[in-house]
């Protein structure tokens, strides 16, 4: 910590506090000692397992220690006894809000070290993807947020339209969540052109009304407003010492996204805005959450508009396992489908660190391969961990109602924190 | 670089070599690029101070950090390896930063640089067991309240040694050893046709390069990179994308033939399910 | 299926998914309860009408089936018109549903938050890996099965179920209630 963050942008809470000092002992007879108290690791608020012990001077929070590892699955020793294609769906379990855009970090880290060239319809359906993935996470975040200060409606109405991407999921993928559909060299099978369209008419029709009927609800109401504006704000020089990434950097005002900035797959080749917050408070990352959104479908029309024909995976008959038909009538790729599922490929030794812009932020895998079948370190960084640290500093002097704000703001999986 | 991995500003490896080599001084063991990524290596003791020139210096400018990653080799003489990764906002750059410690020589801690040290350098103690000295808040962080060993080791078992259970008689969750219904089961792909670190006679030419990507090689990936940005591109199975760009293929085109008709997708007629 | 709330006498059909609503026996309650203004049940039969009627479960959310759990809650499935409505306070609710990989730092808690629950309680087991350990089964940190810490009702399969996988869980769980429900459980 390099400052203590002790005085609060609200001058209700400064007055309080001064009233609360040992100088001024006229206001109450009664000496109020700082008391812990435990916040879950089974709350409703807390989304997931956390548990954070907190230190309170009166409703005022003094100091906060988060305890995460409430749900360490031990996922980055599973993966080193997993072969590549094996350790990919513990990427769908880490960030269980997002699963496609936990398996892009992880592909693009595989590719990246074969040196694999990917098709670019496969570019463009994982794109895709991604970012109706994005829509679903934020669908998440955004309605617990605000079922978090206290709304009910806009939670049940974003739901209503999360359960439309859980069928495209199953319609793509043949799972509602848990898809395992991005694979190194491409994507696992190519999406029928009736889910395309009838993606598009979602995009079209039911994702402004239902998205923007429940966010009018909530984004000039007064007391979301005063829930949220000016609630643990974040400056920037903060923001970057903390490691933050995505909307949490971007609402505190600097116009970090990796998809800009670094673009991969054929995020060089889309058009969209990068929102950027201007207090860097819960209010501000709220807001820049519900324009990714739009910007998401910006994303998805254009994938929709200019997806080519072609191969969805890479050719290539070492990484990529042939299609049943094809195993069916040809010998070699009968031997490939069988070596691909059991023994998999081998990824030539080398150390890559990859990282995406998840919903969440920079995901981030650093892979050490030995030229085996199996990963000989995967280190996956959460972007979990870096917001939930600055819970401490963020949340000093403020009220403790305001903990579910901040936490909701934060938009954290614990999933992916604790891997 | 062929893979459509995240495109930071690779190209200024060569300068950012350069600038790492002058500033750092000695407390630069080594310095090169592999698979388009700049390792610095650092020593042990002088990191902290690394890590704050390569923060503060102009021209290098890595203002985050993004993560601390243990990696262990238990056959090298200092088994662990610590990687710190860097991200320059400005200049759009990432290094690695890597030292070796092993498990009794302390690391200083970079807290003061960047408060969010403060748990990752937490999380490799918890999972490597590598002392961080100047970190003021070294406990557990991922691992069960009173975990014993450090479980990222490679000489931790992947099922531990214990496992957890309810016990009526003392009405409370306790530790046992643990016992499996059925193993973790192992296999042992290495073939004896493949996987000789030799090259054939005739052979030379080819060197170690895999024949195909995912097949066995001794060589590393950063080897198989160069190669692949200095080979001539061949057919490669995605075509030249400057053909598929924008679908504006006609029908029955140069590419058509090249789609593999894929008997698995059947477009649906009807109506969708979801409307 | 049809599971009204006026249900005081036991079927002969009884197991059966689908069962018609017999009118003669709805008409002959509501001329009893018109003519003298009370019903005669057996206490059984009513304390199960009531268990079944109103399953309020714990939100133990732990892992990615948390997310199929509030799917279930939300417009397209509504839970609430079974009764099953969520409570965060355990000493509130009826079933637990352990939704996720149960991990040993989680397990203390989870034991404690059963304790607390008021007689009679029922836990569902949702997902692969609470059910036993699934995926993570062979991991140093994970409880290979949440039928170690708690005993267990009902098994939801599915990594994660999905949420119409969850309604015929508790579904089975009001049957299961119905079938072998006493007072003292």
């Amino acid at each position: 910590m390099s400052e203590p963050a002790t005085t609060t942008v609200d001058p209700y809470l400064d007055k309080m506090l001064s009233h609360t000092s040992a100088a001024d002992p006229a206001t109450g007879d009664v000496t109020i000692e700082n008391y812990t108290i435990n916040f879950g690791p089974q709350h409703p608020a807390a989304h997931g397992v956390l548990r954070l012990v907190m230190e309170l001077d009166g409703e005022l929070i003094e100091r906060i220690d988060p305890h995460v590892g409430l749900l360490h699955r031990g996922t980055e020793k599973l993966i080193e006894a997993k072969t590549y294609i094996q350790a990919l769906p513990y990427f769908d379990r880490l960030d269980y809000c997002s699963p496609m855009c936990m398996e892009h970090s992880w592909v693009l880290a595989v590719e990246k070290l074969l040196d694999l060239e990917v098709p670019i319809r496969a570019q463009y359906l994982r794109v895709f993807c991604a970012e109706l993935t994005r829509i679903m996470n934020h669908l998440l975040n955004l309605g617990s947020h605000v079922m978090d200060v206290g709304a009910m409606t806009p939670n049940l109405w974003l739901f209503e339209l999360r359960e439309d991407t859980f069928n495209f999921y199953e319609r793509i993928s043949g799972a509602r969540m848990h898809a395992n559909y991005f694979r190194p060299g491409g994507v696992h099978q190519d999406v029928p052109l009736k889910l395309l369209t009838d993606i598009a008419d979602w995009l079209d029709t039911r994702v402004p009304r239902l998205f923007e009927d429940a966010i009018s609800l909530v984004a000039d109401n007064r007391i979301f407003k005063q829930r949220n504006v000016d609630i643990a704000t974040v400056s920037r020089d903060d923001a970057i010492a903390w490691g933050f990434s995505g909307p949490m950097i971007r609402a505190a005002g600097i116009p970090w996204d990796i998809r800009k900035s670094q673009p991969y797959d054929v995020y060089d080749r889309m058009d969209f805005d990068v929102p950027v917050g201007t207090r860097g408070d819960c209010y501000d990352r709220f807001m820049v959450r519900v324009e990714e959104v739009r910007q998401s479908v910006r994303i998805m029309k254009q994938c929709l508009r200019d997806m080519p024909e072609g191969p969805i995976a890479s050719l290539d008959r070492k990484v990529v396992p042939p299609k049943r038909a094809e195993m069916k009538q040809s010998m070699e790729a009968l031997i490939h489908h069988f070596k691909l599922y059991t023994e998999g490929f081998h990824v030539p030794e080398g150390e890559v660190y990859v990282a995406t812009e998840s919903p969440k932020g920079e995901f981030g895998v650093y892979l050490v391969a030995d030229g085996t079948n199996k990963p000989y370190r995967c280190k996956i960084r959460p972007t979990a961990f870096s917001h939930l640290q600055a819970m401490d500093f963020m949340s000093r002097g403020h009220m403790l109602a305001d903990t579910t704000a901040i936490l909701g703001a934060m938009d954290i999986v614990f999933g992916e924190c604790d891997r | 670089m062929r893979a459509p991995a995240p495109a930071w500003a690779a190209d200024l490896n060569d300068e950012t070599m350069e600038l790492a080599r002058a500033t750092l001084g000695d407390a630069l063991d080594d310095v090169f690029a592999r698979v388009g990524e700049v390792q610095l290596w650092v020593k042990r003791d002088q990191v902290a101070e690394a890590l704050r020139l390569l923060r503060d210096t102009p021209g290098l400018e890595y203002q985050q950090l993004m993560e601390i990653a243990g990696v262990d080799y238990p056959e090298r003489p200092e088994r662990f390896e610590v990687v710190y990764c860097l991200l320059s906002l400005t200049r759009n750059h990432r290094v690695h930063v890597h030292l070796t410690t092993d498990d009794e020589q302390p690391v200083p801690s970079v807290t003061d640089l960047w408060p969010v040290a403060g748990w990752l350098e937490r999380e490799v103690f918890d999972l490597f067991g590598v002392v961080f000295v100047g970190n003021r808040d070294l406990r557990r962080i991922l691992t069960d309240y009173g975990f014993s060993g450090h479980p990222l080791r490679k000489d931790f078992p992947m099922t531990g040694y214990v496992e957890m259970r309810y016990s009526e008689e003392d009405k409370r969750v306790v530790y046992q050893p643990v016992s499996l219904q059925q193993d973790f089961r192992n296999f042992d792909f290495m073939s004896p046709w493949e996987g000789g670190a030799y090259v054939l006679p005739g052979d030379e030419k080819g060197g170690a390069l895999p024949q195909a990507k995912g097949a066995y090689t001794p060589a590393t990936a950063d080897q198989v990179q160069k190669a692949g940005a200095t080979a001539t591109p061949t057919a490669a199975p995605a075509g030249d994308s400057g053909s598929y760009a924008k679908g504006t293929n006609p029908p029955g085109g140069p590419d058509s033939g090249n789609r593999p008709s894929d008997p698995d997708v059947i477009p649906s007629k009807g109506q969708g399910q979801n409307q | 299926m049809h599971s009204g709330p006026v249900e005081l006498k036991p079927r002969p059909d009884q197991g059966q998914a689908l069962v018609q609503p017999d009118q003669g026996f709805f008409d002959s309650l509501n001329g009893e309860l018109t003519d003298k203004g009370f019903l005669v049940t057996s206490t059984e039969d009513l304390f199960q009408w009531a268990r079944t009627g109103s399953l309020w479960w714990m939100t133990f959310g732990l892992a990615c089936c948390a997310v199929e759990m509030i799917h279930v809650n939300m417009p397209r499935y509504d839970l609430e018109r079974f009764g099953a409505a969520p409570r965060a306070s355990p000493r509130q609710s009826d079933v637990m549903i352990v939704a996720g990989t149960l991990c040993n730092k989680m397990a203390p808690a989870l034991r404690k938050v059963y304790d607390q629950m008021s007689e009679p309680k029922y836990v569902i087991s949702m997902g692969s890996c609470a059910n036993g350990g699934g995926y993570y089964h062979y991991s140093y940190s994970v409880v290979r099965g949440c039928d170690r810490v708690v005993p267990v009702d009902i098994y939801v399969p599915g990594c994660p179920p999905t949420a119409e996988a969850l309604l015929y869980g508790i579904m089975q769980l009001q049957r299961k209630i119905r079938r072998s429900g006493s007072i003292e459980r």
